[in-house]
């Protein structure tokens, strides 16, 4: 956990406009360190930065100032040669949005092999990569299907295998979860908390679900192209009114914590953003009146 | 419309479903080869007990063929006739001091006409669209064009594109009907009106539409980068074609009928082409 | 009486093909007027199929969808029985007369649109106009009203949604996703139906954008007082804007009534493998503790009355 895997100082990125001279700042100095092995989740309201911040991770978009050094590489001040940016996209896998705007082949199996084949890994690793990563999204029954017919949760699996044949050390999950149904939610979810803890994998959870980020290690709350606070989700739950502020809430269990406390009911404990830390502390405090 | 599978792949398990991609192109290639061959009656019959063979192979329903010469009906029907009235012969079947004098070479004519155009569509359709998926075509194509990269022609480039085209098909399809949908709860009408009206009423089909595709594309796009891709340079793939045994015994028996085909146009049974 | 009543509604799609599915299976309902209605239920639970059929985009399989009383789907015979009398009709030629029928059927679907707005999940997609004003203007003018009519709808509905008058002259094209969504569930209102449907409307928004929406929703429901039904996949978002709830599973209509009534079944939900909301989940685990909590919770605010309620009173009791 000690070590850094992206570092990122002062990062700055600006859009043009479409006849090239204005130029609107999406972010505007963000200085965050991520660690090896880490969940983070990224919080933010639509066009707070969260997504532009994802995608100069793997140099989708090129920051226009600062530096980032991702797994040990320098990726600013230079221009990157083509081999350099392989190596950094095979290391930092992105899944988008839609499901449907990321798959690129017709058979599951198929669009998985489509980073490793790329990446020219040969036979017979090509297949033993294919089908593990299959397995480890749950959907090895598919493999032979057309992706258009499953539903989103399962194209959203099917995109996170087709990275995770890549082999990456971190996944940065851009809104992910966002156009799927409760189901799908789950489902994409619970891929993503297997892929961190049995397979090491560092995750970026770009989102703005409460609830969903509850379930990271450590929060990072974007706004206005700047980093508002970062801390465990206690830590940032706890700061309710900043959040609403900037066009965010708290998860429902918070919320009843802080409307609790508010008319002056005294709750001792920090933990409040997952119900079952939240009932922990509730029953200290009903234990001890009644 | 999620469940209609476009083009006329029919799913089944056949011999013919389970040959290599490439081999389908390539014995479609010589069967066309073998439709021009014929030249007798004996041989034409041949041809005709060939394709025969294939549909049984193939196991696709006799209407689903029917159903797919339909649109070529019109096509036969006027060559045949063409055939029928200008064709010259000696055998005049016709009286004399008829205007219009059909010959029997130009029945014959028009019947070989129809028989091979018949057994081109039918058998190429066996081979290629019916027991064949799109992606499977495009897949050997790129394979059996690749000598061509040596020369610049970018094989693989144009394959990428025919596979994403065939993955958007669907999805640019439901989104259509999507779009068209919410239109028409806004009142829009596409059905009445003048031809302008008509055609001024599909804009806010079209614009959307483009819109959505261009957003998908530029998703696409940084989805593939973010995948590694970079054109087909150095490129492995998942499943590579091979040849197995069944793949050179019907190239063998395609070849073999070519053969037949020949020499049975020696046969002098009933009419010869010229 | 009630605004949309269902009797026995089935539709079934792909009929004779290998790929059919049952999406309403003999559904009857009534849908009060001047009420927010939700509709809860899993992705194919039948609840998308049902609001196409309140405008008259599908027809139902078997059974009939009325609108004040009146069937929304006009038949030929419909038209005929209605004008076979009148003496206009019966000095038609034949064709004339088939062909007036027909521009009456069509006259009655494009109403039947206007009177019940349908706003697609994501409708986003579907603006296509120069400006964010003519976007919203579509549907009135589609209408056949005057400039000046059309002009009052689009300020009306801007209103309504928190559409800013400043954005009226940009494309709709610039605009952020949420400012987007605004626009085109405007570009519906604009029409001012009475009766309006909303598929997932705030889906993928985050949750200021999402309680635009609803605020604007709500505030032309109460204005107006014309019917909202609400299909959704969040029970945090029913409970705090509908007034009725109806829940979907397989094809069917498995609970109706007031939000209080449906909701308060909370275990059942939960057993259909709904997205209960979380604060019930905290309830639920504190009286599987042993704590006399009501497990029929789920708004912060009662489950903030409830525990306050035990807490201080445990206080008190303490006291004494």
């Amino acid at each position: 956990m000690s070590n850094s895997y992206i570092h990122a100082e002062g990062l700055c990125f600006s859009y043009r406009d479409n006849d090239g001279k204005e130029e609107h700042p999406a972010l505007k100095g963000v200085s965050v360190d991520i660690y090896e092995g880490e969940y983070v989740a990224v919080l933010g309201h639509n066009g707070s930065g969260k997504s532009t911040f994802a995608k100069l991770l793997n140099m989708i978009l090129e920051p226009t100032g600062g530096t980032l050094v991702v797994g040990g590489m320098e990726l600013t001040g230079k221009e990157l040669t083509d081999d350099e940016l392989l190596q950094l996209r095979r290391n930092v896998g992105m899944v988008f949005q839609n499901p449907d705007n990321q798959l690129v082949a017709t058979i599951v199996e198929e669009d998985v092999a489509f980073g490793p084949e790329n990446l020219g890994v040969p036979q017979p690793e090509l297949r033993k990569r294919v089908e593990d990563a299959i397995a480890a999204v749950g959907m090895t029954s598919y493999a032979h299907h057309e992706p258009h017919r499953l539903s989103g949760g399962q194209k959203q699996r099917i995109a996170i295998a087709g990275i995770i044949a890549m082999m990456p050390k971190c996944i940065i999950f851009d809104e992910s979860t966002a156009m799927l149904d409760p189901n799908g939610r789950k489902e994409v979810l619970d891929t993503i908390r297997l892929l961190n803890r049995d397979y090491g994998i560092t995750v970026i959870n770009i989102t703005h679900y409460m609830n969903e980020a509850a379930e990271a290690d450590r929060i990072i709350v974007m706004n206005d192209g700047l980093v508002l606070m970062e801390g465990t989700p206690d830590e940032v739950f706890a700061k309710r009114e900043e959040l609403v502020a900037v066009g965010l809430e708290v998860p429902q269990c918070a919320a009843l914590i802080h409307e609790l406390r508010r008319r002056g009911v005294l709750l001792e404990g920090t933990g409040i953003s997952t119900p079952e830390a939240c009932v922990e502390l509730l029953q200290r405090a009903l234990k001890a009146r009644t | 419309m999620k469940s209609v599978t476009f083009g006329q792949y029919y799913p089944a398990e056949s011999l013919i479903h389970r040959l290599d991609p490439r081999t389908k192109v390539l014995l479609a290639l010589f069967y066309i080869v073998c439709t021009f061959l014929c030249k007798s009656l004996v041989s034409f019959a041949a041809l005709v007990a060939s394709v025969c063979v294939l549909v049984l192979l193939s196991r696709i329903p006799m209407r689903l063929i029917l159903r797919s010469l339909r649109p070529i009906l019109f096509i036969i029907a006027f060559t045949s006739l063409i055939n029928v009235f200008m064709t010259k012969g000696e055998h005049l079947l016709t009286p004399e001091n008829w205007a219009v004098k059909i010959y029997a070479e130009g029945l014959w004519n028009a019947l070989f006409m129809i028989l091979r155009i018949m057994v081109l569509i039918v058998g190429t359709g066996i081979f290629l669209t019916y027991t064949t998926t799109p992606i499977a075509l495009t897949d050997a194509l790129e394979q059996l064009l690749s000598p061509l990269k040596k020369i610049k022609v970018p094989v693989h480039d144009f394959a990428m594109m025919m596979t994403i085209a065939l993955r958007f098909i669907p999805t640019l399809t439901e989104e259509t009907e999507k779009i068209m949908n919410a239109q028409k709860a806004r009142g829009a009408d596409f059905t009445s009106g003048s031809l302008l009206a008509r055609a001024k009423a599909l804009v806010p089909i079209l614009v959307p539409l483009f819109v959505s595709a261009f957003n998908r594309a530029f998703d696409l796009a940084s989805a593939m980068e973010c995948r590694c891709y970079h054109g087909g340079e150095g490129r492995t793939r998942l499943n590579v074609l091979r040849y197995r045994a069944i793949d050179w015994v019907m190239m063998g028996a395609v070849i073999a009928l070519g053969v037949t085909l020949i020499l049975l146009n020696s046969c002098s049974f009933g009419f010869v082409l010229g | 009486m009630d605004k949309i009543y269902l009797e026995n509604v089935s539709y079934i799609y792909g009929e004779g093909t290998p790929f059919e599915q049952t999406a309403l299976d003999g559904v009857s309902i009534g849908i009060r007027a001047g009420c927010i209605t939700g509709i809860i239920g899993h992705t194919g639970s039948g609840k998308s199929t049902m609001m196409q059929l309140l405008n008259g985009l599908a027809a139902p399989t078997s059974g009939k969808v009325l609108l004040d009383g009146y069937d929304v789907n006009t038949t030929f015979e419909d038209v005929f029985d209605a004008w076979k009398s009148l003496p206009e009709y019966q000095n038609l030629s034949k064709s004339a007369a088939k062909k007036a029928i027909r521009t009456e059927i069509r006259r009655r679907r494009k109403e039947l649109c206007f009177r019940v707005g349908l706003v697609m999940q994501y409708p986003e997609y579907q603006l296509f106009e120069e400006t964010v004003y003519r976007d919203i203007a579509f549907g009135p003018q589609n209408m056949g009203l005057s400039e000046e009519e059309i002009r009052a709808r689009v300020l009306e509905a801007a209103a309504f949604t928190g559409v800013d008058t400043d954005w009226l002259e940009k494309s709709p094209f610039d605009l952020s996703g949420g400012q987007k969504r605004r626009v085109a569930l405007a570009g519906v209102i604009a029409m001012r139906p009475e009766v309006l449907v909303l598929d997932e409307p705030a889906a993928g928004l985050d949750p200021r954008g999402r309680d635009y929406i609803f605020d604007g929703i709500k505030r032309y429901q109460r204005e107006t007082g014309s019917t909202v039904l609400i299909v959704s996949h969040s029970m945090e978002d029913m409970a705090r804007y509908s007034d009725d709830v109806i829940v979907m599973a397989n094809a069917k209509v498995l609970m109706h009534g007031p939000c209080e009534e449906v909701f308060s079944r909370i275990r059942e939900l939960s057993d259909i493998g709904l997205d209960i909301p979380q604060i019930t989940r905290v309830m639920t685990m504190l009286k599987e503790q042993g704590f006399p909590v009501s497990e029929e919770i789920y708004t912060v605010d009662a489950a903030v009355e409830e525990l306050y309620r035990l807490l201080v009173k445990g206080k008190g009791g303490n006291a004494t």
